[in-house]
């Protein structure tokens, strides 16, 4: 369990010039939150390129192959079917629900990938505790570092106030 | 300069007026937060009751069976098909604007993907039904699915019909995911803005805890761009699929290759004249004028006519081929489609999906609502002729005069048709008083660029 410290910024460049500061000088675990994506966030937060692209490519080529061996196994192998004199195995009839599938797995995995990697669904996190971060998903610009040391709470509200916050709220660690 | 990026010189803007981030929330939310008006009540009513029509014409359709509709032999595919058809070609606007536009970073998207895909939604759900009812014992449709099963028999992979099940299902599958990912952001944004506690509540649940942290938006914007790729292949796949329904065969009028992007171009001119049709008077009643804007309305009319000369380029090649093929089947098909006793339903598509879009050329009349929305109508009336005189024009005089026959619809296709019209109006009433129709998000976003660009709107 840790204290939360939340900053509200004025503008984009203030916000995260002060991600960066805190995370390149005090090493500190920040996050910023802002209605919409923000250019250079990711940077200034240190996160690494998405493997989401990844997930999708692999589920999309096994949702592919699934397709076309249920295809060829059902058509070809355990109830040949002779459909105006075509081959049982006949490769381009079967390329539509191929490709369909591999889509269609791929999307899946895409989605369930997001919620996992961003372990969502959550209903309960810390920062709905201020009151004033309800603006985040509005128009608000906001900062959060976490600390399990209770001590150090103080300094580190001090210290988003002094890069520039206009208003600095406090979660305490439940006892 | 980016030119997706609005042109300083350009007398339409994106986003009109001045208005800040909050000020945009409040707009586009504006329509959710304020008390149910009369009117919306009044076309609610009048949805349930065309509802009600659409639930006795599929109670008919399930209690006396295919029967009850006017398909005969040779005409076997009927307005069921047509509908079908119909219904699935709107659907494609949707996933065009959502998804091609994103890929190509037209950001005029931004302020209408939101409405256009739930059109999508809306409309492959009616386009769904039909092909279910159509197998005329639809409790056995689970027999389309590769089960193994004490008939030992797989289903036939080789016909096309169920490469349409693969395909309308991935395609209404993906496009709730991409639209419901989208979504997310802006359900957090009403959770946050709502004042009382049961649509906080609920709000909430849909918004899943989203806090708009970096790292979500980190996977948010590649989980939303990825399913954006994966929607345009199918932009391009479904409704080529669903041309194979009938090009794969042997029918004069259908035995054609022109047919799958013949078909995707009607599908996208079609879904276009259905996002006009509502949008429309949509911005005006929810007061949105300042964010889908005349230029929005422009653009969509250039896409408009782009499509209708495509069209227009199938109907001039299916005539030149049914000529150049020496085929006396096929020429007589082409004659049947001008003279024959469907006629009227010829010269109405040609009047309305080649020659009323022509005035787009004009760009006071790309500008001018009214005449856009009539012609919006009259293409969404054309669209569905076309698919008429495809389907039954076709059917009804095949190879031998012997097996020739008339088409008469009954009260149950009608009642098909106009039943899910409603059901779709009403789905979209309850979508337009419960969503925000603009996605608040992207509409920030978008003002936040143009602002950067130096163009329009700074904080208010």
């Amino acid at each position: 369990m840790a204290d939360w410290i939340l900053g509200e910024f004025e503008s984009e460049e203030e916000l995260l010039k002060a991600a960066r500061e805190l995370r390149q000088n005090a090493q500190l675990d920040v996050e910023t939150y802002s209605p919409y994506p923000l250019h250079g966030a990711s940077e200034a937060v240190g996160l690494k390129a998405s493997k989401l692209p990844l997930f999708a490519l692999v589920a999309g080529l096994s949702g592919a192959t699934l397709a076309y061996l249920i295809q060829f196994y059902t058509n070809a192998v355990s109830w040949p079917i002779n459909v105006g004199g075509r081959p049982p195995h006949s490769a381009p009839v079967f390329v539509p629900i191929t490709f369909e599938t591999g889509v269609l797995i791929s999307g899946f995995a895409i989605f369930f990938a997001l919620w996992a990697l961003l372990r969502l669904p959550q209903p309960y996190h810390p920062v709905f505790e201020v009151e004033g971060f309800r603006r985040a998903s509005i128009d608000g610009l906001w900062l959060s570092v976490e600390t399990a040391v209770s001590s150090e709470t103080e300094r580190l509200a001090e210290r988003l106030r002094a890069l520039g916050a206009r208003q600095v709220a406090v979660v305490r660690d439940k006892p | 300069m980016d030119p997706a990026i609005q042109d300083p010189l350009d007398p339409l803007p994106l986003i009109a007026g001045r208005h800040g981030d909050d000020g945009l929330t409040r707009m586009i939310f504006s329509p959710i937060w304020e008390k149910t008006r009369r009117g919306w009540w009044f076309l609610f009513v009048l949805g349930l009751g065309g509802t009600g029509v659409l639930v006795a014409a599929v109670t008919t359709t399930l209690a006396q069976g295919i029967g009850s509709w006017g398909n005969n032999i040779p005409v076997a595919w009927a307005l069921g098909i047509t509908d079908f058809v119909w219904w699935i070609g709107i659907g494609h606007a949707g996933t065009l604007i959502s998804a091609i536009l994103l890929l190509f970073q037209q950001r005029w998207r931004n302020s209408i993907n939101r409405f256009a895909e739930t059109m999508t939604l809306f409309a492959v759900m009616c386009a769904g039904m039909f092909p279910v009812l159509h197998l005329g014992r639809p409790w056995f449709a689970y027999w389309l699915v590769p089960y193994p099963n004490r008939m030992n028999i797989w289903p036939q992979f080789k016909s096309a019909l169920p490469w349409d099940v693969v395909a309308v299902s991935t395609y209404f599958t993906v496009s709730l995911l991409f639209w419901y990912v989208g979504l997310v952001p802006d359900l957090a944004s009403l959770r946050d803005s709502s004042h009382s506690r049961l649509r906080r509540i609920v709000y909430g649940i849909f918004a899943l805890g989203w806090r708009g942290s970096t790292r979500q938006w980190h996977h948010h914007k590649i989980a939303y761009l990825l399913l954006g790729g994966l929607a345009t292949p199918l932009v391009v796949s479904v409704h080529t699929i669903v041309s194979f329904d009938f090009a794969i065969s042997q029918l004069p009028g259908w035995h054609s290759t022109i047919f799958p992007p013949y078909f995707v171009a009607g599908a996208v001119f079609s879904g276009f004249g259905m996002v006009l049709t509502l949008i429309i008077p949509a911005r005006r009643v929810l007061g949105l004028e300042d964010v889908i804007t005349l230029k929005h309305i422009d653009n969509m009319n250039k896409v408009v006519l782009a499509t209708s000369m495509m069209v227009a380029y199938g109907y001039l090649m299916e005539t030149f081929i049914g000529w150049y093929s020496g085929d006396k089947n096929d020429w007589f098909a082409v004659i049947n489609r001008m003279f024959g006793p469907f006629a009227y339903m010829f010269w109405l598509l040609i009047v309305c999906n080649v020659l009323a879009p022509q005035l787009f050329w004009l760009r006071s009349i790309r500008t001018n609502l009214i005449v856009t929305w009539i012609v919006s109508v009259l293409i969404n009336v054309g669209m569905w002729s076309e698919r008429f005189v495809i389907v039954v024009v076709s059917l009804h005089r095949d190879f031998l005069p012997s097996s020739w026959a008339q088409y008469k619809p009954t009260w149950v296709d009608w009642g098909l048709l106009f039943g899910t019209v409603s059901f779709f109006g009403t789905l979209f009433l309850l979508f337009l008083r419960f969503l925000p129709a603009v996605s608040a998000t992207e509409v920030k976003e978008l003002r936040k660029e143009l602002a950067e660009h130096g163009v329009e709107a700074t904080a208010a």
